[in-house]
């Protein structure tokens, strides 16, 4: 009998052993791999795959499939083994928790996601996934955007139907108004995280100052209320009161508006103007390119990219977020900066002529950019904004 | 040498013991307690487990707590906090209760009337009407929702996209009757309306008519004899069928998805795939537990129905011939009221998502407009539509087609063949404890919605000891084919119950092995039933949404989540493509069903 429990007591040690050493080498590898070149991750990489790894990634955007297929162009010998598999933002957590150290076949290698908070909280907290930066891009990325690694910025405007000319909004204020109810459309935010951070970022000190003032411009007055905390909050009740769910999707969103009534407005991913059929382009209109909004015309959030502690691939993963970073990753052939809405985090990499865009910066200060430290900052108040918006939402 | 005495009151048991287990049966059934106790009753463990724990996510964020430590905050969330608790549990269920309900009436009205006209009237081209009439419950739920948007959105609500209604008839339908309630109910009613009329169809064509022509021959009315006489006897069908219609309308998830999202009508189902996704775990298992009790009590219920409708139709006695009202100059107008509903809804779906999946400017149907990128683009042409290319050039769709049949053919195999040995097992030991338990055992996952099964299948998946099961094709086949087992069980049961056992003891006595026995005697004789018991959860595989949705790795890993990911986020063309796609399949394997069984669905009924 003590034999046995002796035997199994190794056999425990061992096998934690084991899994621990798993664990260190990925984070080693990945440190390792910050130092190399290109051609030294690609040397790596062709032998995990000779190893018989594949690299197995999700993503919240599904442009990552079209720069997956230029990385596989460009690294030849590594073709067909970078599987792009698109997930809900919503359920991305729940997945990627699940699904890391679960040994089941194709499980992911890293992702790209959004909503940084939860990327935090779930994930890189609890060493379910590591970050990966390369040491090459730490003076042409802004230091905010090394840890957790930004891979491209993505901005949501507001966009309306032009067909009967202008809606004349110069004043967010407007859009909680009566004669905007039903008429203004944006995906649920209890199912989209980055929609639900953007409420949550007008909450915050900073944009309640500016949303007080933005309603002195509009009605003349000081902001006052005893039935709201903040002009946000209040901002907020009358924003999702008037809002229209008809559209589940950005996609939608943007088809919708584009063929639908005249007047209609959606706050919506930029880059989806892309999916509307080109007769009906000219029917949109990016509000911020018509006028100054008092006081933000959309909101910008962030998509990063995250190694999965159990990768057997982390070189090839990190080879893959060098290539996500560089120019010809970001602004190959059909990629991500041939889209108006994304916006690479290496200054180096600026929006190509023709594109009715702007560069990152030009949207600093008119849209809400979302702010990780201030939403996981915010504790055991995020439930009370959280519920503020659900029962709102879900009226 | 000391010999052995042998403990004599120990023989009787040891022999008792020999004789039990030489018996097949009761091998399989001990077999199947353990399993189904395993497979049904212990993941029920694990959900309720579930409801009192801090999952990782946004409840770990919010209360700040380990994952896995006990809270009985989603209790307090859901029912003390009075804001909260009414938008995420009570609407919901109220919601859910009254498309329940109506579609339940809904389906009764109208399966009910045609199948009055079509078993007690002389109307006119009844094999067609029977033939078409049950075309939608073939059909997935969802195909019809989608269908009715397609059809009714117009400019004047919504967001304005105009549907195949107002583009082609100029006619703009109200919110109430595009969106919400209403639709949910109309759909779902229609969806189980051909199930009304073959439970209410046949009882109709059974019934006995010497009932009505002894109340004809009193001078009754047409009316009284339709309130006093064909009423109560079809009555108890009639309550038995609401129920269980009701059931599916109180679970169904798909449709109100489709229909409620833009109107935020919420449904029980709804809401908690909501709250799962949005990381309130805990609550959502709350949601999923409480539906499944009521799904219990509901069958519960229906089950009291159908032992009373027994004892009733023991009194009709003897058949006679069924005198059919004659119609006379409404034979026509109705006979053709009724071809142009049914076609309308069985054709017509299909022509809408054809043309659908070819037009490039939504609510646009002229020729100009029409392209078959959405099929059949290259690289170059399907790109700016967010798919790398059109749907039949697409691995990932044929990857996830190849998934969806290989699931389906698994399971169908395990199901079929789980189905037949329980049915055997169970007829030859019946009345035992065993065979009843068994039979409650396999029958037990048919009170629970599929989006809560699916959900307590989430709950074991994602527990330490069981997370090499998440997000794998084992786990999809395990909770499909449990899920599936209570049809195929009832059937095995119905099947070898036509079956003496005699013809199986006459074997016995000649010394032929169980194997052989299975093989070439009950086989053979019960090869129609067996066949439909292995390819009948092929069908409900490949149309299965609800079940899956919360436990496939990635959204576009089986054709029908796909699908369904293509219509939340946007890809209209593509999703009205693979649903042309997964009903043609669906209705092909329903044709090689009929063919093989010679059977099929309106048998016995139509005309």
């Amino acid at each position: 009998m003590k034999r046995l429990l002796a035997v199994a007591l190794v056999l425990v040690l061992v096998f934690s052993a084991v899994l621990t050493a798993h664990a260190e080498s990925v984070q080693d590898a990945l440190e390792k791999a910050a130092k190399m070149t290109n051609e030294e991750l690609y040397a790596k990489a062709k032998e995990e795959f000779a190893a018989g790894a594949q690299l197995n990634f999700y993503s919240t955007t599904s442009f990552a499939e079209k720069a997956a297929a230029n990385f596989m162009k460009a690294y030849p010998d590594l073709d067909g083994k970078v599987i792009y598999a698109e997930i809900d933002d919503g359920e991305t957590y729940t997945k990627l928790t699940n699904q890391i150290g679960s040994g089941v076949k194709d499980s992911p290698d890293m992702a790209l996601v959004q909503n940084g908070p939860d990327l935090k909280v779930n994930l890189l907290e609890d060493e379910l996934s590591y970050n990966y930066f390369p040491e090459a891009l730490k003076d042409v990325v802004p230091e905010a955007y090394q840890e957790p690694t930004v891979v491209t910025f993505i901005n949501s405007l507001m966009i309306y139907n032009n067909k009967e000319g202008s809606v004349g909004v110069n004043n967010v204020w407007q859009l909680v108004e009566e004669d905007w109810k039903g008429r203004v459309f944006f995906k649920d935010p209890t199912n989209e995280t980055v929609n639900l951070n953007f409420l949550i970022m007008l909450t915050s000190p900073e944009w309640t100052e500016k949303m007080e003032k933005a309603y002195e411009a509009r009605y003349g007055k000081a902001w006052a209320s005893d039935e709201f905390e903040s002009a946000s909050y209040e901002w907020i009740d009358g924003f999702l009161k008037n809002v229209n769910y008809t559209f589940t999707s950005a996609s939608k969103i943007a088809t919708g508006i584009a063929s639908g009534a005249a007047g209609n407005m959606g706050i919506f991913v930029f880059s989806k103007l892309r999916k509307v059929a080109e007769e009906d382009r000219a029917n949109l209109t990016v509000l911020q390119f018509e006028n100054d909004v008092d006081c933000f015309s959309g909101f910008m959030y962030n998509v990063y990219a995250t190694v999965c502690s159990d990768t057997d691939c982390p070189y090839a993963c990190a080879l893959f977020i060098n290539w996500l970073l560089s120019e010809e990753g970001f602004a190959g052939e059909k990629s991500w900066n041939s889209s108006q809405g994304y916006y690479s985090p290496n200054t180096t990499i600026g929006k190509p002529e023709g594109l009715e865009d702007q560069a990152y910066v030009y949207w600093d200060g008119k849209l809400v950019f979302e702010d990780l430290e201030y939403i996981d900052g915010l504790g055991a108040a995020y439930t009370d904004v959280y519920r503020f918006i659900n029962v709102r939402v879900s009226k | 040498m000391k010999a052995i005495q042998p403990d004599l009151r120990r023989e009787p048991m040891r022999y008792r013991l020999r004789a039990f287990f030489a018996k097949p049966a009761n091998l399989i059934l001990l077999l199947f307690i353990a399993v189904l106790a395993v497979l049904s009753l212990a993941p029920m463990v694990t959900m309720l487990t579930n409801m009192f724990k801090v999952h990782a996510g946004t409840e770990k964020k919010m209360l700040r707590l380990k994952a896995g430590s006990f809270t009985l905050n989603h209790f307090e969330m859901l029912f003390k906090d009075r804001e909260w608790g009414k938008a995420n549990f009570w609407t919901p269920l109220l919601n859910s209760l009254i498309v329940a309900c109506g579609s339940g009436l809904l389906g009764i009205l109208i399966g009910g009337t045609v199948a009055w006209f079509v078993t007690r009237s002389d109307l006119k081209c009844k094999k067609f009407i029977s033939a078409v009439f049950v075309f939608p419950y073939m059909m997935p739920a969802w195909t019809l929702a989608l269908f009715w948007t397609n059809m009714f959105q117009n400019s004047k609500v919504g967001g304005g996209v105009v549907g195949m209604v107002e583009s082609l008839l100029g006619v703009c339908m109200p919110q109430w009757f595009v969106y919400g309630l209403f639709p949910m109910i109309v759909v779902i009613g229609l969806h189980y309306s051909p199930f009304a009329y073959l439970l209410i169809g046949g009882i109709l064509k059974n019934m006995d008519a010497t009932l009505e022509e002894s109340a004809t021959i009193l001078k009754a009315s047409r009316f009284t004899i339709i309130r006093r006489v064909t009423v109560p006897i079809i009555m108890p069908a009639v309550l038995s069928t609401f129920l269980l219609i009701f059931s599916s309308g109180f679970a169904s998830y798909t449709v109100p998805v489709f229909l409620g999202s833009a109107t935020r009508t919420f449904t029980l189902s709804t809401k908690m795939r909501a709250l799962i996704q949005a990381g309130y775990e805990g609550q959502g298992y709350i949601i999923a537990f409480i539906s499944i009790l009521l799904g219990t009590l509901i069958l519960g219920v229906n089950q009291y129905f159908t032992g009373k409708r027994k004892s009733f139709t023991t009194v009709t006695g003897k058949s006679g011939q069924v005198s059919l009202v004659k119609l006379k100059g409404a034979n026509w107008p109705v006979s053709a009221l009724l071809i142009v509903l049914t076609l309308f809804f069985a054709i017509m779906p299909l022509i809408s998502f054809a043309l659908e999946s070819v037009i490039r400017q939504p609510g646009n149907y002229s020729p100009s407009n029409m392209t078959l990128t959405f099929w059949i683009g290259t690289e170059a042409s399907a790109f700016e539509t967010g798919m790398p290319n059109g749907i039949l050039m697409n691995g990932t769709m044929w990857s996830g087609l190849a998934r969806q049949v290989g699931l389906a053919l698994a399971v169908a195999l395990v199901v079929g063949t789980c189905g037949m040995l329980i049915g055997y097992a169970c007829v030859r030991r019946r009345g035992s404890f065993l065979s009843k338990a068994v039979e409650n055992l396999a029958f037990f996952p048919y009170l629970m919605p599929a989006m809560a099964f699916g959900t307590i299948y989430l709950a074991v998946a994602t527990s330490a000891s069981f997370k090499w099961m998440y997000g794998s094709f084992f786990l999809l086949g395990l909770v499909a084919a449990v899920k599936f087992l209570p049809f195929a069980s009832r059937s095995g049961v119905n099947s070898m119950m036509q079956i003496s056992p005699e013809i199986e003891e006459a074997a016995t006595i000649f010394g032929v092995g169980w194997v052989t026995r299975m093989a070439r005697i009950l086989f053979p004789i019960q090869k129609s039933a067996i066949i439909s018991g292995y390819l009948l959860p092929v069908i409900n595989v490949m149309r299965e949404v609800a079940l899956f949705t919360l436990l496939v790795p990635y959204p576009r890993y089986l054709l029908t989540t796909m699908l369904f990911s293509f219509n939340e986020t946007g890809y209209a063309q593509y999703g009205s493509a693979v649903t042309l796609l997964i009903i043609v399949i669906i209705i092909a394997i329903n044709s090689l069903v009929n063919k093989l069984t010679g059977a099929s669905f309106d048998k016995g009924i139509g005309g």
